[in-house]
Order: structure tokens, then C-alpha cells, then sequence
């Protein structure tokens, strides 16, 4: 059994958050307003909603199986093969999806602050950093999340009540965008938006049990979804909707508008460290739960010897993209519309043969 | 020998990482561009007019340089110094201008894009703002400004009055707007939105360079009759002195041709109804005696109160704008500050401004330019944007009935609080 350490509900709850949230920063808010137009900011509650529905069958088959982790679960309803296939393709979603949001935040980061700074090197050394956090293990990630929630929660609530000055409330209007039913089924595609809170399935046993996971998910959900859901009212309010799908980065652009005068201007400082900051904690747990459930596939009961392999992976991943529309609109949005199936259908599927099947776990004295 | 290997490792980490950033540029790596200006060029498709600083007192100077396809003028003043080149694009134009300076051209500290009118009455605007807009230096902050003349003779005036601080000196200079309301506060971003919007036409700031010449030093004396301080648009103010550049007054666009303009009162009207207006001094006729002034401290109380419904296509769009303000001074030493005559100066304020307010909304139905941004109000009647853009909000904004109401609180009249009358 791999040893990932313990860490608390605040931990975990913190470490969810961080990693959904995260990837508001990038291109996302600029695609989805092409989408969706002023209809964003609500839509990303359904999403919030569906993935909660998502995470009920997980922990419903996490409960059936106590004690195990999602992997184990699988293979225990579903049987040896099929569990791996289904962990399998759990584990490859994760780290395309790390791969995705390094390209992404690398990409971003070319456009605005180092546009000569060469890709591999940026990519390179951002791998490294994730590579050597993941060494450091879960428990000390869950940990700095928890140390750095508290800064860059004041920071993002700073930004947005600063560039309140560009709040223009008629720009919400009309208010169901190209039409509910659109926003409806973007909404639930898109709650794979949230899919990370599977996450905390994949390291159920560094948490207390069961119920804690449920805990941990429910709530990281509800403090996601507000927060993404502010962040693109924000970005609503401030462009209009035919310019807000232009824009590369539009949380970036936010804060690079705000003007109180000559003394309180230029505020990217403040949020670069948000998005820093996040987007490591993102991709670190993101690529651990990666490879973490590569390990408990194949039984593998050291992770360190696997992290430099798949930091190569992550970094070869991340640099296949020829271009940041391929990463945007390729990579990034098919992963959103489509990373559902596997990450809340699995799961389901999961259930209902255990169900089927009558297999159940022993119900374990915690 | 692991902890060893890993100490050597980090060491050699550092040893790299910590000497610098092989990217990295030093500020005076830079010219730092305060000011940009465009106009169509003669030897190329666009003449770009770039100022910027050069840290260096000198007694002015200037050096032109004619080539095939180029024209370069360098127009040097005290610790700035403006370029002039004809090229096929902005990239282009910044691509040539680096070749013949030292330093390379930065646009973070950009504050003012110069326009000229010509530029902006040829529906070129759109054309040449995208390409800025999406340039990753130039923040969306930078004022948009269109020169009435060519924009490289307004950034050639473009001098510091007071100190030596150019960026300081424009920053300034914008801000007065919310201290006298005769030119609205556009950025780039605003007007970038703006010219694709459904829900508003675009407008920019009025600039232009002064030559002196609205200044009359001779002449028949004015005499009693009634002009308002705002009557006028950038270059048209009879002055004498002070510094070479006027801000004053709004372009109207339709997209991205300019279409009209507004003088300091109409902007000041129109800066009412869009909510914007911090505080102005007005002057109006004496309500008992016409010949003479009463000017008044004013400012928005709240926000306007804007209603749109429709009757079939046609707008019904109700405006209340609710104004206070402080009395300055009364020519005629009538007692308006008593509770029996301090409605009359009130009502003949509201009457004032909704005359003139009604006066601007026609002559902007006129330019089929919604300036006011009801279509704001107006989309919230729309369910979704197909809709909502189907209905054309800037080619019906013609055909609205637009109703005002104005009103008006005196608060406060300054020190005195008795106008005694003057002993013959």
C-alpha cells in the first residue's frame, strides 16, 4: 500500500478548490463566453450542480467499498480487467488534462509577461517544480494548500472588488444568453470542469473515512462553483460579450484595467501570484493523483521511482500542442465537454454492477 | 552521497538559474512611449507618431529624413522626444523606428492614442484599433483621443506645463474631466468595446492642438448676451497662454466612423444621462433677469433613472436625471438662497438642462447615434442575444420617443447665506 500520508477535511477541501478554480485563470471564461455569451456566470452552477450529482456516485460506490480507494472499488465491482481499464483511462484523463493546464498557463504566461522566454524552458521548469512537489508527497501539498489558501482568497476577492470600477450591470443582459437550453447543456457537459474532485476519491485513504470524502467534496463543490461563478460574473460585467470572447486571458485582462489613479494602478502583480500559485498547487495535484493511480493499478507500492518518468510524460504531453488555439479549443475545450464520461459515468457504471452483482466491502470500525 | 548529490545538484541549479534571466531587459533598455499618434500617411499606408522620453535637457531640434517609401521626422523637446514615420502598419512602423533608435520602443507606459479626424471620418478606426487592441503592451487603459487636424501636430504640442513630468502631465490632464464634465473619460478598452457594440455607439475624446487664433484681442466688446462656458469643442477656446493642447468635447461615432460632434455642454448633458458626470460648474441665465449669469457647482445626486418598453419596434425610453448643487454666485444680489425664491432658480435649472437635454437626444437620433446607452436598459426586455441582436437596438435608437424629466436640489450656497441687494 502506497503511504501518502494523512491530512484533514480543511486540507482536502483546500487542495479541491484550488486545483478546480485554478483554471479560470486561462483561456476558459474567453471560450466560454463565445459559447455561451452573457449566460456563463450561471451556467457554471449547473456545472457545479452536475458534478456534484457526479461525485454522489462516487461516493455511493466509495461507501459500498469502505476503506478502499476508486481503484480498488472498480476492481472490486467490476473485476480485475474492467477496473483497470476504467482506472486506466481515469489516470491518462488526468494527465492530459495536467499537460493541458501546463500548456495553457504556459502559453498565457508567453502572451502577456514573457513573450521571449522560450516554451521549452518555461514548460521545463514548471515541470520540474511539479515534479519535485509531487516527490514531497500529498500530505505536503494538501498542506501548502491549506498555508496558501488564505492569501490567495484575500487576493482574488482584492482583484474583483477592485475592478468593480468596470462593472457595468446592462452588460448581463439579455440575460439567457444564445438560449437556456444551450446553457443547460453546456452546463452539464461542462462539469468536468469540476472533475477534479475526484481527486479526492483516488486518495480516499489519507482521508478519515467515507465520510470525510463526502464532506471534503461536497464542499469543495459549493466553494468552487461561487467562486468560478464570481470570477466569470466579473469578467460578464466588465466585457461585453462580443469582446469578452476575444480575449486571451480575461481575469488577466481584468486586473490589468484596474485604474484608481496614478498611486493604485498595474495590479497584475497581485494576480500573478494568485495564478502562479494555484496553477502550481493545480497541476501538482492533478499529476499526482495521475500517478498515484498508475501505481495502485499496478500495485506499485513506491511512487517516487514513477514521478520522473511521468514528469517526462507531462512535459512531452504539454509541448505536443503546435499552437495556443489547438491548446484552447482543442485540448482544453474537449477535455471540459467530454472528460465527464469518464469521470462521472465510470463511476455510475461502477455502482450499478455492484449493485447488480451484490459485491460490497466490509464495513470496516473506524 | 544522496544528500551530497542532491547539495551539488541544487548548487549547479543555482549557479544557472540565479546569475539572470536570459530574457531579461534593463528600463534603460527602453524608450518608454507615452504617446501614440496615427494619421494616413503620404509615403506609406499609415503615419505613426510615437512620443516618448529621452531623459535629456535639450534646446529643441528637429531632423527630417525623406526616403523611397519613408518619411521619418524627429522632433526633439526638452526631455522628450516625438518620431514621425510613414509605414504599412503599427508593427511596422514600431519595427522601422526601432532600426534608427538605440532602444527599443515600450508601450506599457502608453497613455494617450491619437487618432486623427481624418482617420476617424474615414471609418479606418476599426481597421487600425484592432491590431493595438490586441498588442500585449498597450494596456486598455491608454485614452483615446481624436485630434481635429492631423495627431502628429497634437503629440508635437504635447508638452509638460507644469514640472517636467509628460506622463504625469497626461494623467492629469484626462482626470479633469470628472472635475468639469467637458470631455468624456474613454479608454481603449471602452471604445474598443464600443465599436462592436449592440447595446451603444462609440465616442472618443475631442483633442487638438491650438494655434492661438480663437483668441481675438481686438474687436467690438461682447455686450449682455448669453454664451455657456461649454459651447465650444477642443481648439475652439479663446485663449491666450497656457499650453498648446485642448481636450474639449466628445466625437460621435456609428461604428467606426466618426459621425458628429459634441461640445462641452452636450458632453456634459450626455455625461448625465449615461450616469458618468462627477461635477461641473454651470452657467446659467438669471430666471428674473436674463441678461445677467447664475453659475452653479453641479453634480449627479443618483444615478439616472432609465425605463425602456416597446410599443410594436419603437422604443418608449423615460430618462429622470437627478442633479444637486451649491450656488456660486449671483450676479443680480437677488435673495435665491430664501425658502420663496429658491424654487424658481431650481425649476429654471431643470428647464435649463431638460431643454438642452432634448436638444442633444434629437441631434443624436440625427447621427442614429445611441450615445446615452439606453440600449443597455433596453436589452434587459430581451430574453436572448439572437433576439436581442436581431432587433438592431442602434438602427432602431432613430426611431425612439425619448421622454426627460431633470430635477434639481440647490444644497448648499456657498459662504453667504443671504444675497443682500447693492445700494444705487
Amino acid at each position: 500500500m502506497i503511504k501518502e500520508g494523512k491530512f484533514g477535511t480543511h486540507e482536502a477541501v483546500c487542495l479541491i478548490t484550488i486545483t478546480i478554480t485554478a483554471k479560470m485563470f486561462f483561456t476558459s471564461p474567453g471560450i466560454l463566453a463565445d459559447i455561451l455569451g452573457t449566460a456563463t456566470w450561471y451556467m457554471t452552477l449547473l456545472s457545479a450542480a452536475t458534478a456534484a450529482v457526479g461525485f454522489t456516485f462516487i461516493y455511493l460506490l466509495l461507501k459500498r467499498f469502505p476503506g478502499k480507494n476508486i481503484v480498488e472499488a472498480f476492481e472490486a465491482s467490476l473485476g480485475r480487467f474492467c477496473g483497470f481499464i476504467f482506472s486506466f483511462l481515469l489516470a491518462m484523463l488526468f494527465m492530459l488534462n495536467a499537460s493541458a493546464i501546463v500548456r495553457e498557463f504556459v502559453e498565457v504566461l508567453k502572451v502577456y509577461v514573457l513573450p521571449l522566454t522560450p516554451i521549452s524552458f518555461l514548460v521545463g521548469t514548471f515541470v520540474s517544480v511539479v515534479a519535485i512537489a509531487s516527490f514531497l508527497g500529498l500530505e505536503a501539498i494538501a498542506r501548502y494548500a491549506k498555508l496558501s489558501v488564505y492569501i490567495l482568497l484575500a487576493s482574488f476577492i482584492t482583484v474583483l472588488i477592485l475592478a468593480s470600477q468596470k462593472y457595468e450591470t446592462f452588460r448581463m443582459f439579455p440575460i439567457f444568453g444564445h438560449g437556456i437550453s444551450k446553457t443547460i447543456l453546456h452546463g452539464l457537459f461542462r462539469s468536468s470542469f469540476y472533475g477534479e474532485v475526484l481527486i479526492l476519491a483516488v486518495v480516499a485513504g489519507s482521508l478519515q473515512g467515507t465520510k470525510y470524502v463526502k464532506k471534503a467534496g461536497y464542499l469543495s463543490l459549493v466553494l468552487s462553483g461561487i467562486l468560478v461563478s464570481s470570477a466569470l460574473l466579473a469578467f460578464t460585467l466588465t466585457f461585453p460579450y462580443y469582446t469578452g470572447a476575444e480575449i486571451t486571458a480575461p481575469m488577466y485582462q481584468l486586473t490589468a484595467m484596474i485604474d484608481y489613479g496614478r498611486f493604485l494602478q498595474r495590479l497584475e502583480p497581485i494576480f500573478l501570484f494568485i495564478w502562479f500559485v494555484s496553477s502550481f498547487i493545480s497541476v501538482t495535484a492533478i499529476f499526482y493523483t495521475s500517478a498515484s493511480l498508475y501505481c495502485k493499478i499496478f500495485r506499485i507500492q513506491d511512487m517516487r521511482p514513477i514521478i520522473f518518468p511521468f514528469s517526462i510524460i507531462l512535459f512531452t504531453v504539454a509541448m505536443i500542442p503546435n499552437d495556443i488555439t489547438t491548446t484552447a479549443t482543442e485540448y482544453i475545450h474537449r477535455s471540459r465537454e467530454y472528460g465527464w464520461t469518464i469521470l462521472y459515468i465510470s463511476p455510475l457504471i461502477a455502482l450499478i454492477m455492484a449493485i447488480v452483482r451484490k459485491k460490497r466491502g466490509k464495513k470496516q470500525n473506524v | 552521497m544522496y544528500r551530497t548529490a542532491l547539495f551539488i545538484l541544487a548548487c549547479c541549479i543555482f549557479l544557472i538559474m540565479l546569475t539572470a534571466c536570459h530574457d531579461a531587459h534593463e528600463t534603460d533598455d527602453f524608450a518608454h512611449v507615452l504617446a501614440v499618434g496615427i494619421d494616413k500617411g503620404i509615403s506609406n499606408k499609415w503615419r505613426i507618431t510615437v512620443q516618448f522620453a529621452t531623459l535629456k535637457e535639450s534646446g529643441g531640434s528637429k531632423s527630417q529624413v525623406t526616403g523611397g517609401y519613408e518619411t521619418v521626422e524627429m522632433q526633439e523637446q526638452d526631455g522628450y522626444a516625438a518620431i514621425t514615420i510613414d509605414a504599412p502598419s503599427f508593427y511596422g512602423g514600431v519595427s522601422m523606428i526601432n532600426s534608427i533608435l538605440p532602444r527599443k520602443l515600450n508601450f506599457m507606459h502608453t497613455k494617450l492614442l491619437v487618432l486623427s479626424e481624418d482617420i476617424a471620418k474615414s471609418g479606418l478606426v476599426g481597421e487600425y484599433l484592432a491590431p493595438i487592441a490586441r498588442y500585449r503592451e498597450i494596456r486598455r487603459n491608454v485614452r483615446v483621443l481624436i485630434s481635429k487636424g492631423q495627431a502628429y501636430e497634437f503629440i508635437k504640442e504635447n508638452k509638460p506645463f507644469f514640472g517636467k513630468t509628460l506622463s504625469k502631465s497626461m494623467e492629469q490632464i484626462v482626470q479633469e474631466c470628472s472635475n468639469t464634465g467637458f470631455f468624456p473619460n474613454i479608454t481603449l478598452g471602452d471604445f474598443y468595446n464600443d465599436i462592436k457594440s449592440t447595446y451603444n455607439q462609440p465616442i472618443a475624446i475631442l483633442a487638438s492642438a491650438v494655434d492661438g487664433s480663437s483668441f481675438k484681442e481686438k474687436g467690438s466688446f461682447w455686450g449682455d448676451a448669453f454664451k455657456s462656458e461649454g459651447d465650444y469643442v477642443a481648439g475652439q477656446l479663446p485663449r491666450t497662454g497656457g499650453n498648446k493642447i485642448e481636450l474639449f468635447g466628445t466625437a460621435v461615432f456609428n461604428g467606426d466612423i466618426m459621425v458628429g460632434e459634441l461640445n462641452g455642454d452636450e458632453t456634459r448633458l450626455m455625461l448625465m444621462a449615461r450616469g458618468q458626470f462627477k461635477r461641473g460648474f454651470f452657467t446659467m441665465p438669471d430666471p428674473m433677469i436674463p441678461e445677467l449669469i447664475v453659475p452653479i457647482d453641479v453634480r449627479l445626486s443618483r444615478k439616472p433613472l432609465v425605463k425602456v418598453r416597446f410599443e410594436g419596434n419603437k422604443p418608449i425610453i423615460s430618462l429622470k436625471i437627478r442633479l444637486e448643487g451649491d450656488l456660486l454666485a449671483v450676479q443680480s444680489s437677488i435673495n435665491y438662497e430664501s425658502k420663496e425664491l429658491k424654487p424658481v432658480l431650481e425649476k429654471a435649472f431643470e428647464q435649463y438642462i431638460k431643454d438642452e437635454l432634448n436638444k442633444l437626444i434629437e441631434k443624436c437620433k440625427g447621427l442614429k447615434a445611441d450615445v446615452f446607452r439606453f440600449g443597455g436598459t433596453a436589452a434587459r426586455q430581451f430574453d436572448t442575444i439572437e433576439d436581442w441582436e436581431q432587433y438592431n437596438w442602434n438602427e432602431q435608437f432613430e426611431n425612439a420617443e425619448i421622454n426627460t424629466e431633470v430635477d434639481f436640489d440647490l444644497r448648499r450656497t456657498g459662504t453667504m447665506l443671504k444675497s443682500s441687494p447693492i445700494k444705487k
